[in-house]
């Protein structure tokens, strides 16, 4: 539970009863390491040493900061990490400012359904993960284009 | 013939009047209504979602038991599961105690019979008002609160909630998304004295002058109709209290009322009633 390698999924929400809930259904219900808090600014402390976040869900209303802040700010933390916004306000304008600011994957209403709030995780989790995978393959061409640049350099050297 | 047709005009007078607080009235029933779809919306929500998650933990356990031989890695599972099913237990708590406050609240703020007199506590009255009203405020703002020994007050419980909620959703919508309500109450001896003051935009003192006069709003047809203020006076003026507003544009308002400890004697109940003309 406690492996920190586990593709990690972050809850945020100033309701306890609301992380509380999400967090024993998503232990139940996928593999994920799960790590939840109720300040986003204790949360984008704690982001910023997370070895392998891969989503962070986040409500919209809360005292210390809105979850369209903290979700922005969280892509500056952690931008691989997929971003979700929960929200008991069905508001047009938040979910826009949302999509455009923070970069947002999916805007979920409360009350939600598990289910659907299940494949909108896995997805987002895929996405990230995918991400991932290819800024390594991006990082990995860099250096075995740095390296074969570096050979063509020492044959030309050779020959000429 | 000249006092019939005064009196018919009197009697207009007063159904016009009727008619207005009723329309009041109605306006604080929409924010009430909203407050506790709102307060309700959270608790509800866990409470959906656990009860699923408690049916899926049921059926994840009834899986490994019917193979009759637990093994060790579904020993493993099953302390997963009940690691999940106590995690939404404990919030099932949290959000039935919630709305067993909200239910309180509503009860606290809407007495039933509204001529009904009672000697009630004003700092609870205040506090339910705010639970009530709380996401109407912005996300920026703060809520203090500075509450001395009151003693019972003896009013008409729910009109007197009617003045807190008028002067709780004034002040929010004058701040916006940011700022401080504060919110005093202390006793004068044979009266109280309860002050609600907002760091919002101010009213400037022209119309300071009109505030309390039916029909003045500055908010705009869709957000009032500029009788919570005028319906405030009047509610204040029949327990023989007062309701005065010192304001600064640009740094804030506060409204500051002060209510007797007892209704003046010989008041008669019916002038309370405001659902007769």
């Amino acid at each position: 539970m406690t492996d920190e390698t586990l593709d990690t999924i972050m809850l945020v929400d100033d309701e306890l009863m609301v992380v509380r809930s999400l967090e024993g259904f998503l232990t139940l219900e996928t593999p994920y390491r799960i790590v939840s808090y109720c300040s986003p600014i204790e949360a984008l402390e704690a982001a910023a040493t997370e070895a392998s976040l891969r989503l962070v869900v986040a409500d919209f209303m809360m005292p210390e900061m809105d979850g369209v802040s903290f979700l922005k700010e969280m892509r500056r933390v952690q931008p691989e990490a997929t971003r979700l916004l929960l929200t008991g306000y069905a508001d047009k304008e938040n979910a826009i400012r949302a999509i455009n600011e923070a970069g947002l994957y999916y805007y979920l209403e409360k009350p939600w359904d598990n289910e659907h709030f299940k494949l909108v995780v896995r997805n987002g989790v895929e996405r990230s993960s995918l991400f991932n995978e290819l800024s390594s393959r991006v990082s990995a061409l860099e250096s075995a284009h740095a390296e074969l640049s570096g050979f063509r350099e020492k044959l030309v050297k050779a020959f000429l | 013939m000249l006092r019939r047709e005064l009196a018919e005009v009197k009697a207009r007078e007063l159904g016009a009047r009727a008619e207005l607080v009723r329309s009041a009235q109605l306006a604080t029933l929409g924010h009430l209504v909203r407050g506790v779809a709102h307060e309700i919306n959270t608790p509800l929500g866990a409470l959906a979602s656990n009860q699923d998650t408690t049916r899926r933990a049921l059926d994840k356990l009834q899986q490994i038991l019917d193979d009759e031989v637990v093994t060790p890695d579904e020993l493993v599972e099953v302390r997963r599961i009940v690691h999940a099913v106590t995690a939404v237990q404990e919030t099932n708590l949290m959000a039935v105690d919630r709305m067993k406050h909200v239910v309180k609240s509503l009860r606290n703020f809407g007495r039933p019979d509204r001529s009904e007199i009672d000697r009630v506590d004003l700092t609870e009255a205040i506090r339910d008002t705010l639970d009530l009203l709380k996401h109407e405020l912005g996300s920026g703002v703060t809520v203090q609160s500075d509450f001395g020994a009151l003693p019972l007050v003896e009013c008409y419980a729910q009109q007197v909630n009617q003045v807190f909620m008028n002067l709780m959703m004034n002040a929010a919508h004058a701040m916006g998304e940011q700022g401080t309500l504060t919110i005093h109450a202390h006793s004068l001896g044979d009266s109280v004295e309860i002050r609600v003051s907002d760091t919002g935009h101010g009213i400037s003192s022209e119309h300071l002058e009109q505030l309390f006069e039916p029909g003045f709003t500055t908010k705009g047809k869709r957000v009032g109709m500029g009788l919570g203020l005028a319906i405030c006076r009047e509610i204040l003026d029949r327990h023989a209290g007062e309701i005065t507003v010192t304001s600064e544009v640009g740094v804030g308002t506060t409204f500051t009322l002060r209510l007797p400890l007892a209704l003046p004697v010989g008041e008669p109940v019916a002038a309370f009633d405001q659902t007769k003309p």
